[in-house]
């Protein structure tokens, strides 16, 4: 294994095993799958309304589907505060000396701690997903594929959440960045309930592209993508580049934020 | 047939270094070298600017203008650090880890060998006086233990060049002599030691060489045995060139 691949890997190990002898992280977690595993009671295999037998596999589609976003947005909540601290701990406890005083360099160390929240959030994820996933397996018979290659796409939305809470730690104080990421999230899930509800057919519409309109596509499209992730739930179809736009969106934010994050490390003076 | 001097080479190199911040100089102009295999002291008084010069040999930050070079590599060249072996003034161990994984993640970072590391850890654990704490949480340690194992962990790898950055601090006079036999030690493996300590007493039993700085410029820089005359301490030159 090359010598910078292998800093790469050990510094992503470091940030993992340090994040998980927190125990605010294992509180997190214990919570997360107690609350995933409340909702199985949700997947009885009947549902009636009236004496009428329902279709139970709609009912445990949407379910799903919403189960699906409830854990993708507090993992990305769950994400931003793990990301947050990272880089103070590192100084605080004199991990970024000991690391910058060996043969390491700044990028090597940021694409390493990247790396490592990625993983470790993103495993989180699939996690609390699989449970559902096997919940609906064991209770119902019902086996959906989908629902775990779409917890790998909304892990996307992971990588911008920690790469830009990395990036914006290293202008402003923390807690400052998190709340700033936060912002971001919300006014994309905002402005794509806002967007929806104006493109209904019983809502009168504005032709041609408004100011809002180029602001609204250029947000970063925390939403779209984990919409984008979920039609892997179902059995909705493609509807062209706008249906695959968000995932580019955020990938494209990635990049963006990933070099300016790699730029301002290069001149951080390590205490 | 030329002097065998003439091969030894510099291990550190400052080309007229300045490091500014803002208005103020922490350093300002400093040129100095430091040859292979020398044991040598920067002195001076708080704020002078000694571990500025140490965290620019390091790459922690960069000079406003000069250069600095380790083993003839360019600073800015994480390769220079590929031996040195780093001692930072305050030095923590993260509370979750024990002194002994805290050295094996330092051989990890130098891709040393599994088998390697393990058994550079046991001998280095050894040599700090450490057996029997190792595998405890550091969160337990008293400050003179952190500092034994900062300087355990600079070892790891067996670097060519150790910089120190108060070394001593935090220790009780029984560390501190152990220390100083461990660093006589190394003087005959050949090891270069950059020293920043505040106990010229101890720099005096140590160390070969000596700069004296104070608000980031250079006063002198000579062996300690040309510096320290008949009758004067090593305290007693320093305090003569820092009073001015």
């Amino acid at each position: 294994m090359p010598k910078a691949f292998s800093s790469i890997i050990n510094i992503a190990k470091y940030t993992i095993a340090d994040e998980v002898r927190q125990r605010s992280f294992i509180v997190m977690f214990v919570i997360s799958v107690i609350f995933v595993f409340l909702i199985r009671g949700c997947y009885q295999g009947n549902y009636m309304i009236n004496g009428q037998d329902l279709d139970a596999e709609a009912i445990v589609g949407t379910v799903s589907k919403i189960t699906f976003h409830i854990i993708a947005v507090v993992v990305m909540l769950i994400a931003a505060l793990l990301s947050m601290r990272v880089f103070k701990r590192d100084r605080d406890e004199g991990m970024q000396s000991c690391i910058f005083s060996k043969p390491i360099t700044r990028k090597q160390y940021i694409t390493g701690k990247i790396l490592g929240l990625w993983a470790l959030s993103s495993i989180f994820m699939f996690i609390l997903h699989a449970i559902i996933f096997l919940t609906v397996f064991i209770k119902l018979n019902v086996v959906m594929p989908g629902y775990l290659a779409a917890s790998l796409l909304c892990s996307f939305n992971l990588l911008f959440v920690v790469i830009a809470i990395l990036l914006l730690s290293l202008m402003m104080p923390d807690i400052a960045a998190f709340l700033c990421v936060m912002g971001i999230a919300i006014v994309s899930f905002v402005a794509d309930g806002i967007f929806s509800m104006s493109h209904h057919p019983l809502v009168h519409m504005q032709s041609g592209w408004t100011g809002w309109e180029i602001i609204y596509y250029l947000w970063p499209k925390i939403s779209g993508t984990q919409h984008f992730a979920s039609s892997f739930i179902g059995s909705e179809g493609s509807q062209g580049f706008l249906y695959i736009y968000p995932f580019i969106n955020v990938t494209i934010y990635c990049l963006i934020l990933g070099v300016l994050l790699f730029w301002r490390f290069r001149n951080e003076d390590i205490i | 047939m030329p002097d065998q001097s003439t091969y030894i080479f510099s291990m550190i190199e400052l080309n007229a270094v300045t490091k500014r911040y803002g208005s103020l100089a922490a350093v300002d102009n400093v040129s100095f070298s430091v040859k292979a295999g020398e044991y040598f002291a920067l002195l001076g008084p708080n704020g002078a600017g000694k571990t500025t010069i140490v965290k620019m040999l390091l790459d922690f930050t960069q000079p406003t203008s000069g250069s600095l070079s380790i083993n003839s590599i360019s600073s800015t060249n994480a390769a220079s650090r590929a031996a040195v072996g780093y001692l930072a003034e305050n030095f923590h161990i993260p509370p979750y880890l024990s002194g002994w994984q805290y050295l094996q993640r330092c051989a990890e970072l130098l891709n040393i060998n599994r088998s390697d590391a393990r058994e550079q850890c046991r001998r280095i654990v050894e040599s700090i006086g450490m057996q029997g704490r190792e595998h405890t949480k550091s969160g337990t340690y008293s400050s003179g233990m952190i500092q034994r194992f900062g300087l355990g962990a600079a070892l790891v790898g067996k670097p060519k060049l150790l910089i120190l950055d108060e070394p001593v601090s935090g220790l009780d006079p029984i560390g501190i002599r152990e220390i100083r036999q461990l660093l006589e030690s190394l003087k005959n493996q050949g090891m270069t030691i950059f020293l920043n300590s505040h106990l010229l007493s101890e720099v005096e039993k140590i160390c070969d060489n000596a700069a004296i700085i104070n608000r980031g410029k250079l006063l002198v820089k000579d062996k300690i045995s040309a510096l320290v005359k008949e009758g004067d301490s090593l305290e007693d030159v320093f305090v003569r060139y820092v009073k001015g």
